[in-house]
């Protein structure tokens, strides 16, 4: 019987590390979410939101974002540039109703962390990495972080033009458990 | 002549003034969708009251300087400086946590003809020729 203690006590082992390894927290969006983009001429906030986000601060490489933003809820300020942003020039919010991002990997960095992923727009789906922090508030936190993308990448828009080809999207999303 | 332009100036402007917050109460009512942040009813007055003052001006100077022809000038620039004021609504970003910016302009364009529409309609009691 002693024979197979040591076997099973480092299988037992290997197996909660393993879990621990796996097992991230999963964090549920909260209200007062800010999703905003901005270039030389035109800026914005998209008020759709939603996903699945598992997130823990030890275990980062465990961490897996799955998100998605409506477009048809893209807010300027302004009617005319809301129905003009959703219309088949810019983002066809009738033809591509979402912007999904989906992450493939979370690293710590000296700063904070960086996430690596799949962000899909406007029918092409193109791999980025951009920082981000996580500050934890009791129960819950922020995740934050901002990131560039050329929109001529996404195909939105035409290239040149008035609007700048370089759009920022600055992210803060506030989680609880 | 200013004394009495000025006086009709003042009472379109108050009218003005009065149809436009009864207009945004209206407007609200039916497609609730609340500005009154941006356009609360001192802003609705106090710009319909300058736009009668200035018309006011205006009438001054054109009848003063054209004569005879200064009222047909004036009207003609009065309804044209009325429709070019309506690129300031159509372009105006509202702040971004406000609903609803699409309907922003459907409020705010009617307004800008209501010094207008004050001013020729109580002129002959003010002004006459």
């Amino acid at each position: 019987m002693k024979k197979y203690i040591a076997p099973l006590a480092a299988l037992l082992l290997l197996t909660g590390s393993a879990f621990a390894f796996i097992a991230a927290t999963n964090w549920q969006i909260a209200d007062g979410y800010n999703i905003a983009f901005s270039s030389d001429d035109a800026g914005g906030i998209f008020k759709g939101f939603k996903g699945t986000i598992a997130f823990d601060e030890q275990n980062p490489a465990a961490s897996k974002f799955d998100v998605t933003i409506d477009v048809a809820t893209v807010n300027t300020g302004n009617g005319l540039q809301n129905k003009h942003l959703k219309s088949d020039e810019w983002l066809d919010a009738t033809k591509y109703p979402t912007i999904h991002f989906v992450s493939k990997s979370v690293a710590k960095t000296a700063n904070g962390y960086q996430v690596t992923g799949d962000l899909a727009m406007h029918g092409v789906t193109k791999a980025i990495t951009f920082p981000f922090t996580f500050k934890k508030t009791g129960t819950g936190g922020t995740f934050a972080g901002s990131f560039t993308v050329n929109r001529n990448d996404f195909k939105v828009g035409k290239p040149g033009g008035e609007v700048g080809e370089s759009i920022k999207i600055d992210v803060s999303v506030p989680v609880t458990k | 002549m200013f004394k009495k332009a000025l006086l009709l100036g003042l009472i379109s402007g108050i009218l003005a003034g009065i149809a436009g917050i009864v207009y945004a109460r209206i407007y609200y009512k039916i497609n609730e969708a609340d500005f009154s942040k941006i356009v609360g009813t001192i802003r609705i007055l106090a710009s319909s009251l300058f736009g009668g003052v200035l018309a006011a001006i205006g009438y001054t100077v054109a009848d003063k300087l054209l004569k005879a022809k200064g009222e047909i000038v004036f009207n003609l620039l009065f309804t044209l400086l009325s429709f070019a004021s309506l690129l300031l609504p159509i372009g105006f970003k509202l702040p971004l946590d406000m609903q609803t910016p699409e309907l922003f302009p459907g409020m705010v364009i009617p307004m800008h003809f209501f010094p207008a529409l004050g001013w020729y309609t109580l002129k002959p009691l003010f002004i006459k020729k």
